[in-house]
C-alpha cells in the first residue's frame, strides 16, 4: 500500500490548492482494476472521500499525522485537508457541505449553534496542558513591560485571535479572580502571525499567543504571565472536530469512522511527540529552531462535556452571546 | 420660457420637489417590502427574517443610555476617522495634481512611483504601517487617505492639464500672478474633475474605513461586523449592514449638497454653453 499511502498524501497536498483538481488527478494512479465502480460519486477504490476543514495550527497536526500514518485508509477514509484563515469561517464551509468536518474552537461552536447552526462536536481537537507554566498557550507581555501580572492589565491593550473568543474568556476570567473588572480591558484582534510584532512594536501591551507564536515571543524577549487555557482548567479541551446534525444523521458510518480514526489519531499523537513535530513540517513553515522548542497540547481522545460547559459558562457571563442562551449539551452527538 | 405667474411656477417647483422626493424613495421601500416577505419566518441561520435584523436596531445600537450605546460607540469613531481620511486625501490630492499637472517635468519624474504605489492595496500595508502607527486612529485613517488620495490626485492631474489653453494664454497676457492664477483659473478649471475624483474616492474611503477596522480594530462599524460575524450573531451583522448604507446614502447626500455650491458657475456654464449657441 505504499504506493497508495503516497497517492493519499499528493491529493491532500494538491488539494490544498487545488480543490477542484482532485477528480481528473486520481483515475491513472488506481491500482485495483477489480475495484467496482460504485453509484455513489464520493466512493473510489474503496475508500469515502471526506473533507475536512482546518486551521493550519500546531492543534490540528494530529489529522495529518493520521492521513500521512494511513489511519484514516485502515478506516475507509480518504481525506481531503483544506486550510482556512479563520475558525468562524469554517462552520458556514462545513454548513453549506464543503466540508464534511471542520475544526473549531468550542466557544466559537458555541455561539454558532446558538446562532441558529446545528452541529456536533465529534472528537476533541486538543486540550490544555497541566499548568499554566508548562502549556502550549500563553499571555505574554514584551521585553520591559511594566506589567507584572494580569491585575496591571486594567486599561491595556490586548491581542487576541479572534473578538469574544476563548481567549478572550481566558483573561477575563483571570482578570475577574484577581480583582479587575475584564470589561476595562481593550481586546484587539489580530491574527497569531501579527501579535510577534504587534508586541515587539507596542502597539498592544500584551498579546494571547498559542505555539509556535509562544515560542516565536518568548525568544525575543517576551515574559509570560500566569494566565494560560491551563489556568481554566488544567484538562481544558479548547477545540473539537465537528460536523452538521443533519451529515450525522445521513452518514453515520462514515462519522463513526472518522472517530475512530481521529481517535487513533489524537493516541499517536499524544504518545509520539517526535513524530508530531514531523508532521508540522507537511502543512506549516516553523521554524525549526522554535519547533524544537514548543510546547505541543495535549491530545486525549475523549470529548470533554466539563468543557464545553465552562466555555459556555464563560461565554455567557462575558456577553458573547447577545444574551442568548448556550447549550452545551446540544453540541455532543 | 412660457408667461406664467409667479404662483404658479412655486407649485410647479413644489411638485417638481415632491415628484424627486418619490422618486428617491421608492426603490429602497420596494426592496425592503420585497425583503421582509422574502425572509419572513425564515428559519435559515444565515439569512434571518428583516423584522429580526430591525429588532437588532434597539437591543444592539440604540441602548440607553445613548451616549454608551454601541451606535455612538461605533459609529462616530469611524465617521470621524473617515472624515479626517477623506479631507487629509483630498488636500494631498488637490496640491499634488495641481503640481504635477501644472510641471509636465515633474510628471514624468513621479509617474512610475506613482503606478507603483497605486497599485498596492492599502489593507494589505496594514501590519507593517502598524509598527509606524500602532493600531489606533492613525492607522486606520492612513488606511484611508492612502486609498482614496489616487481618483482625486489622477482626476486633478487630468482637469488641471486639460484647461482651455486659450483660457491658459489669456491668464498669461493678464499677467496673473501665481496666486491669482492658481485660484481663478487652475482650481475652478480643475473644478469638476476634482470632484468627479473625490466622489469615488469618497466610496474607496468608505470601503476602506470598514476594511481598516477589521484588522486590530476594537471600535468602529468595521469591529462591530467582525464580532458579528466572529459570534454567529447574524441578525446583528445585517443590521450593521443596513447602518453602513444609511451612512453611505447621507454622506453622499451631503457631497452632493457640497458640489451644488461650489461648482454653481459650472452648472450655469452647461446651461448656457447647452441653450445658448
Amino acid at each position: 500500500m505504499r504506493h497508495a499511502k503516497s497517492f493519499t498524501l499528493a491529493t491532500a497536498a494538491v488539494a490544498l490548492t487545488f480543490t477542484l483538481a482532485a477528480c481528473g488527478s486520481e483515475a491513472p494512479v488506481l491500482e485495483d482494476p477489480s475495484a467496482s465502480p460504485s453509484d455513489e460519486a464520493t466512493e473510489l477504490d474503496g475508500l469515502t472521500q471526506i473533507t475536512v476543514g482546518v486551521l493550519p495550527i500546531v492543534d490540528v497536526a494530529p489529522l495529518y499525522l493520521g492521513v500521512e500514518e494511513g489511519i484514516f485508509e485502515e478506516h475507509g477514509l480518504e481525506v481531503e485537508i483544506v486550510k482556512a484563515e479563520s475558525g468562524p469561517a469554517l462552520v458556514p464551509g462545513v454548513t453549506s457541505g464543503e466540508f464534511d468536518f471542520g475544526f473549531s474552537n468550542a466557544t466559537s461552536l458555541l455561539l454558532a449553534q446558538a446562532g441558529g447552526n446545528e452541529l456536533q462536536i465529534v472528537a476533541p481537537g486538543n486540550f490544555a496542558n497541566a499548568d499554566a507554566a508548562s502549556d502550549f498557550s500563553s499571555l505574554v507581555v514584551p521585553a520591559g513591560s511594566a506589567i507584572a501580572s494580569v491585575t496591571d492589565l486594567a486599561g491595556k491593550k490586548v491581542a487576541v485571535n479572534a473578538p469574544k473568543s476563548l481567549l478572550q474568556a481566558t483573561i477575563s476570567s483571570q482578570a475577574e479572580a484577581a480583582g479587575v473588572d475584564p470589561a476595562t480591558i481593550e481586546f484587539v484582534p489580530m491574527g497569531f502571525g501579527e501579535m510577534p510584532a504587534a508586541l515587539a512594536g507596542g502597539a498592544v501591551d500584551a498579546a494571547f499567543v498559542v505555539e509556535p507564536f509562544l515560542t516565536i515571543t518568548k525568544q525575543a524577549g517576551a515574559t509570560p504571565l500566569d494566565v494560560a487555557f491551563a489556568s481554566l482548567d488544567p484538562e481544558l479541551m479548547v477545540a473539537g472536530y465537528f460536523t452538521t446534525d443533519a451529515y450525522a444523521t445521513e452518514s453515520p458510518e462514515v462519522v463513526e469512522a472518522f472517530v475512530a480514526a481521529m481517535t487513533e489519531s489524537l493516541e499517536l499523537a499524544q504518545g509520539d511527540s517526535d513524530t508530531v513535530r514531523e508532521a508540522l513540517d507537511l502543512y506549516t513553515e516553523i521554524d525549526p529552531a522554535v519547533k524544537s522548542e514548543m510546547t505541543l497540547p495535549t491530545w486525549l481522545p475523549e470529548v470533554s462535556e466539563d468543557s464545553l460547559e465552562l466555555q459556555a459558562e464563560l461565554a455567557q457571563k462575558y456577553g458573547f452571546s447577545e444574551g442568548a442562551e448556550l447549550d452545551p449539551s446540544g453540541l455532543l452527538p | 420660457m412660457s408667461a406664467s405667474t409667479p404662483a404658479a411656477r412655486v407649485l410647479r417647483a413644489a411638485g417638481l420637489g415632491l415628484w424627486k422626493a418619490v422618486l428617491f424613495v421608492l426603490l429602497p421601500a420596494v426592496l425592503v417590502t420585497i425583503w421582509w416577505f422574502a425572509s419572513a419566518g425564515s428559519t435559515d441561520p444565515q439569512v434571518p427574517a428583516l423584522s429580526v435584523v430591525l429588532e437588532k436596531f434597539s437591543t444592539v445600537w440604540f441602548t440607553e443610555p445613548f451616549s454608551q450605546s454601541l451606535f455612538v460607540k461605533a459609529v462616530v469613531p469611524s465617521v470621524t476617522r473617515l472624515l479626517i481620511g477623506f479631507g487629509i486625501a483630498l488636500v494631498l490630492g488637490v496640491v499634488l495634481g495641481v503640481l504635477i499637472g501644472t510641471f509636465r517635468p515633474l510628471r514624468d519624474f513621479l509617474e512610475p512611483a506613482l503606478e507603483f504605489f497605486r497599485a498596492i492595496p492599502p489593507p494589505i500595508l496594514a501590519p507593517i504601517l502598524m509598527l509606524f502607527l500602532g493600531i489606533d486612529h492613525a492607522l486606520k485613517i492612513a488606511i484611508i487617505a492612502v486609498g482614496a488620495v489616487w481618483p482625486i490626485l489622477l482626476n486633478t492631474i487630468e482637469g488641471v492639464r486639460g484647461i482651455d489653453p486659450v483660457l491658459k494664454d489669456t491668464a498669461q497676457a493678464y499677467r496673473l500672478g501665481p496666486a491669482r492664477r492658481l485660484f481663478a483659473l487652475t482650481l475652478p478649471g480643475a473644478g469638476p474633475q476634482i470632484f468627479t475624483g473625490a466622489r469615488q474616492a469618497l466610496s474607496i474611503a468608505m470601503i476602506l474605513m470598514v476594511i481598516g477596522e477589521m484588522f486590530a480594530a476594537f471600535d468602529g462599524i468595521g469591529s462591530a461586523i467582525a464580532t458579528f460575524q466572529a459570534t454567529f450573531a447574524t441578525a446583528s451583522m445585517w443590521s450593521a449592514v443596513l447602518i453602513l448604507g444609511s451612512i453611505g446614502v447621507v454622506l453622499a447626500l451631503l457631497f452632493g449638497a457640497v458640489e451644488r455650491v461650489v461648482l454653481k458657475w459650472y452648472r450655469g456654464y452647461l446651461r448656457t454653453q447647452r441653450g445658448g449657441a
